[in-house]
């Protein structure tokens, strides 16, 4: 463990800094519980870029892993999650977060679902209304008077 | 009501196949890069190759050209010998290849059987590869004189790939 810290150190003059991008952190930097759990959300807004739609959190690759630890290593510091996600989208553009922004054709992504929902449920309440108003059909359809069967049948049955 | 449905419904299926065909054809892995256009992210790594420390930010007024690469990639192996090529050909140019996920040894042990023309930077945490936006490797980044990224290329380059690329670099 030392001696990989040293060779690293010795290896890595100067690498690109989160500063760099987004600036200084805003937010708290954290430890413990809160740390891991907030690395395991922002790893599943994160696309793995090596893998087909798998989120960093759920990938088993190494680059993916390298991802990981460094959404870590800016928690650490006090990077809050938006900064996080600027960072890597500023890097990899908006292809790395899971979830699309709301902003140019993202946002049909957003939109259409809910216009279809919308239309779809104005087509079944319309729909249900023009049932309402249809007239309500008699089940028991009125004898014609003149039928010649019906009063054979009732001359038949009325005969003692 | 049967008419609106039906014309809603093959609005909805039109825009589909729309997104659909403008996919095909495409390759799922690339990622265009927002860094087109920007500063390149300066990084300061040792070569693992030549002991020598490569600040991108004092290679300002050359055009630089920056191949992620591993020992691991099969593409890498067919990429190198045109690498080494054309950078023995540009002394012009400073091509630095940065290795991320890999080991010092087998680095060295790849450019003694392979050859080696230019510095060789190790990306141990992979950190270099994060800000530079690479997704697999190798890909190359063409850096201008003044600093710019002015394209990014997936996958093993042909000279006429590098050149045409390069050729970005030089206006």
């Amino acid at each position: 463990m030392i001696a990989t810290f040293f060779l690293l150190a010795l290896l890595q003059v100067k690498v690109p800094d989160a500063a760099q991008f987004v600036g200084q952190p805003k937010g708290v930097p954290l430890s413990g519980q809160q740390l891991e759990e907030q690395t395991m959300t922002i790893s599943h807004e994160l696309r793995c870029p090596v893998c087909q739609g798998l989120a960093i959190g759920d990938s088993p690759s190494i680059m993916a892993a390298n991802m990981k630890a460094q959404v870590r290593e800016l928690l650490e510091r006090g990077y809050t999650e938006e900064q996080i996600l600027s960072y890597f989208e500023k890097s990899y553009g908006q292809f790395v977060l899971l979830k699309p922004k709301f902003q140019g054709v993202n946002t049909l992504v957003w939109i259409l679902p809910i216009a279809v929902l919308a239309i779809g449920f104005v087509l079944v309440v319309s729909k249900a209304k023009k049932l309402e108003v249809a007239p309500a059909v008699d089940a028991t359809p009125e004898e014609p008077a003149d039928d010649p069967y019906l009063a054979q049948v009732r001359k038949m049955v009325e005969k003692p | 009501m049967n008419r609106t449905v039906l014309i809603i419904g093959i609005i909805i299926v039109a825009a589909i196949v729309f997104v659909l065909f403008a996919g095909l054809g495409k390759d799922p892995q690339h990622i265009d890069s927002p860094l087109v256009g920007k500063p390149a992210p300066p990084f300061a790594l040792k070569a693992v190759n030549t002991g020598e420390t490569i600040d991108l930010e004092s290679l300002r007024g050359k055009p630089v050209i920056v191949n992620f690469w591993a020992t691991w990639c099969v593409p890498c192996y067919e990429e190198h010998p045109t690498l080494v090529a054309n950078a023995r050909q540009l002394p012009d140019v400073q091509f630095v290849g940065v290795v991320f996920n890999d080991t010092e040894d087998k680095i060295n042990r790849f450019l003694a059987e392979r050859g080696s023309a230019y510095p060789t930077l190790l990306d141990a945490n992979g950190k270099t590869a994060i800000a530079y936006g690479v997704g697999g490797v190798p890909e190359t980044y063409f850096i201008n004189r003044a600093g710019t990224i002015v394209a990014k290329y997936e996958g093993p380059m042909s000279t006429e790939i590098l050149q045409e690329n390069l050729a970005k670099a030089l206006r």
